[in-house]
């Protein structure tokens, strides 16, 4: 393996543990910002550090932003009466993409998962109940994922939200926009057919 | 031999072709399956050639597929889109494979890599590589059919940790494959308990670390009307006389329970019981012995089992 002088080796090694970036990639991306000016490397470094030293979590939402409240839940055109309640901060991208939404979200930072220790006791649920509570909120959807993990979590939700008399819901699942019946798979088929509506 | 957890739902196409192909389907010339070996022409590709690239010959046509009935116990990204599953199979045991964008695209696996999923999972395999490629599970049964919640997922969790914990790879079980398919039958919403208490006390037995549980381990007095006494750091039940310090009593019920579950299926034991029957506090006792007993072999402590602890003082 070729060596490298110390700096150039600790920046390889470093980028080295970004996702999807190998050794090479590291290395490509080392040269790069080598080669680029100082104004440009100072911005890349300054912005690393801006990421850790400025974002926080919303004290609403529990959405990670860089003024509290975040965007979202700031927003005097949301409405702030139907909350959608996400896995991540990354689910709120997908959300978005859909341009159909415009109440705010509630971020959990995780499902529950007895296999990884993860119980109902750590998932951010308590500002959640807090505006619930409050009378702030109409309704509740849980966008969780469809899986094992992700569909207990929305039943543990919707069953600490029953007693405060807010309508519940939970995201519709199916065949995708765009794909081919042909390649659902049953359990898929099985809810697609049960969330049927009609035209 | 084994005989009480035959759930009669094995599926009527069930399928266990072994092949050894001469590159064909997914022979060679595709992703990890070329390692160090020279792509063969083309229109060659489906016929063996004696001598061809003689390093590496056997190893590139030495291609074996199945299909075979597997329940998915655990999965985990590699890189950004293949996912590594953990399979137990009926007739190979613990497998390990790898899905190739079955993390990204899910047209391919769909929800069939959830865990405790029954399916049909076609894969191929090669002398001297561990982990298999995956190429397809159809799904059989799957626990997202029925209606979920945290304690659902807490036993489905505990046979996941279990079965991937205590099993050897590549080691045949049919007796266990039997009984994982059995209980997850009778695992739904609100009645976790009987299913979980059955798995846990027959999967020691069936691995050969439960001691007869009529007699007390020291002195063999029959335990039977009386109950026993059990601690983290010995096998079996011991009698009142032999009784060490900080060990749990086994009430005569929970051992009567226990051979009761030993002489009936799980569908006749629960169908006897009446599922009505079994909250969290009925046989707790059996069910902190065998747990006990799992984590004191497995020489670990089962994170589910902390978790149904939990959900079981709720």
């Amino acid at each position: 393996m070729a060596r490298f002088a110390e700096p150039m080796a600790r920046l390889i090694e470093e980028l080295r543990k970004l996702p999807g970036i190998g050794t090479k990639s590291a290395q490509r991306m080392a040269f790069h910002i080598l080669r680029a000016s100082e104004a440009d490397a100072e911005a890349l470094a300054d912005a690393v550090r801006d990421l850790k030293a400025k974002l926080r979590l919303c004290s609403v939402c529990n959405n990670i932003t860089d003024v509290d409240p975040c965007i979202y839940c700031a927003s005097p055109t949301r409405n702030q009466r139907l909350v959608c309640v996400v896995e991540e901060p990354t689910s709120i991208a997908s959300v978005e993409k859909s341009r159909g939404y415009n109440g705010v979200y509630h971020v959990l930072h995780g499902t529950l998962s007895p296999l990884h220790g993860v119980g109902p006791e750590h998932l951010r649920t308590g500002n959640l109940l807090v505006r619930v509570e409050r009378g702030e909120v109409d309704e509740v959807i849980l966008a969780t994922s469809p899986t094992v993990e992700g569909e207990a979590t929305a039943a543990y939700l919707a069953d600490l939200l029953r007693p405060l008399k807010v309508r519940a819901t939970r995201i519709a699942t199916g065949v995708p926009a765009g794909s081919d019946i042909e390649y659902a798979d049953e359990v898929t088929m099985t809810r697609a057919i049960e969330g049927r509506r009609e035209v | 031999m084994f005989m009480h957890v035959d759930d009669g739902r094995r599926p009527a196409n069930r399928v266990s072709r072994k092949s050894t192909c001469v590159g064909q389907e997914n022979g060679f010339g595709q992703g990890n399956w070329q390692r160090g070996v020279r792509a063969a022409p083309r229109a060659v590709r489906n016929v063996a050639i004696p001598g061809w690239d003689c390093l590496d010959a056997g190893y590139a046509l030495n291609v074996t597929t199945h299909r075979i009935e597997s329940i998915v116990l655990k999965s985990w990204p590699l890189h950004e889109a293949d996912l590594v599953v953990s399979l137990l199979t009926r007739e190979a045991g613990k497998i390990k494979g790898i899905a190739k964008s079955g993390l990204k695209s899910r047209r391919r696996f769909g929800g069939a890599l959830e865990p405790m999923t029954y399916v049909l999972a076609s894969y191929a395999e090669k002398p001297r590589q561990e982990l298999v490629r995956l190429d397809s599970c159809e799904i059989v049964a799957s626990p997202l059919s029925e209606e979920m919640d945290y304690g659902r997922a807490a036993a489905l969790a505990f046979y996941t940790e279990v079965l991937e914990e205590a099993l050897p790879d590549r080691d045949p079980q049919d007796a266990i494959f039997r009984l994982t398919l059995a209980v997850l039958a009778h695992t739904r919403k609100g009645h976790i308990w009987m299913p979980v208490t059955y798995f846990s006390l027959w999967i020691p037995r069936l691995l050969g670390w439960l001691p007869e549980l009529g007699r007390c381990t020291v002195c063999e007095e029959p335990l039977t009307g009386r109950g026993g006494y059990f601690h983290a750091e010995m096998d079996g039940l011991v009698c009142e006389t032999h009784r060490p310090a900080g060990a749990r009593m086994l009430t005569a019920e929970s051992l009567a329970l226990a051979q009761t579950m030993f002489r009936q299926p799980v569908a006749k034991f629960a169908a006897s019981e009446g599922e009505a029957a079994w909250p969290a506090a009925r046989a707790a006792d059996l069910r902190r012995f065998t747990t006990q007993s799992l984590e004191r072999h497995l020489e670990r402590r089962l994170r589910s089992v902390e978790a149904l602890r939990r959900l079981a003082k709720a």
